[in-house]
């Protein structure tokens, strides 16, 4: 099965610190890389990474772009990639978006990767008292 | 279909990279394998393990386990060792 890459972007270095969380918990991640853009780096050096990274993924499905904030920097440079089937962009990315991305199960078009990876980052937030004990959160 | 109860024994419940042996070994299985909380407020597919991880099941917490399929005996067996072994983290009983 060919999967869907995906590259993490983000400032700092939350990109790389993210894929390492998620590789303790599901192994290796080949398909995924991640980008760390640094405060002072120009976009052309940015666009560039991005660019090898979105290569290095690739296997002919498409790649997930998973950025840090909307209306950020790396969210702006990667939404410069976004061609329909090649590359989407989902933004606010999360552990739980990361693995769902990581472990893909049975192949789907890159647009409803993007959609699914969407629903997870935003199911997966919850305030963990309502989770842990639904009873006396409820009183 | 078999079912039966897993007790979670181990300090740290059913955290990240426990959850995440549990979905690698369901996975070898063809058979569905449900995993419920006592009080039925939450139902896991077992080879999921996002939804494993919603169950939120700590060090002393009973999920009851719906297997179904082909292999279930298989599968009922293999996860009840995995569960009594407390994911591996229990310590030396030397």
């Amino acid at each position: 099965m060919k999967k869907i890459g995906g590259v993490v972007v983000s400032h700092g270095q939350f990109a790389n610190e993210l894929l390492s969380a998620a590789e303790q918990v599901v192994g290796d991640i080949p398909h995924i890389a991640a980008v760390s853009i640094g405060w002072h780096d120009n976009v052309e050096v940015a666009q560039g990474e991005i660019q090898r990274a979105i290569k290095s993924v690739s296997s002919g499905n498409g790649v997930l772009l998973l950025t840090d904030m909307f209306g950020g920097t790396p969210t702006n440079i990667s939404a410069m990639f976004i061609k329909e089937n090649e590359v989407e962009v989902v933004t606010g990315v999360n552990l739980p978006m990361v693995i769902k991305l990581a472990s893909q199960n049975k192949e789907m078009t890159l647009s409803e990767m993007a959609a699914l990876v969407e629903e997870q980052g935003k199911q997966s937030i919850y305030k963990a008292a309502d989770l842990l004990d639904p009873h006396k959160s409820k009183a | 279909m078999r079912t039966g109860d897993l007790a979670i024994i181990n300090q740290l419940g059913l955290h990240a990279r426990a959850a995440a042996q549990v979905v690698r070994l369901a996975g070898e299985f063809d058979s569905s394998i449900l995993l419920v909380r006592e009080d039925k407020s939450v139902y896991a597919d077992a080879k999921s393990i996002l939804s494993v991880l919603t169950l939120a099941a700590s060090k002393g917490v009973v999920l009851r386990m719906e297997v179904e399929g082909p292999d279930e005996d298989h599968a009922f067996d293999a996860m009840t060792a995995l569960f009594a072994d407390g994911f591996g983290e229990m310590p030396s009983r030397r």
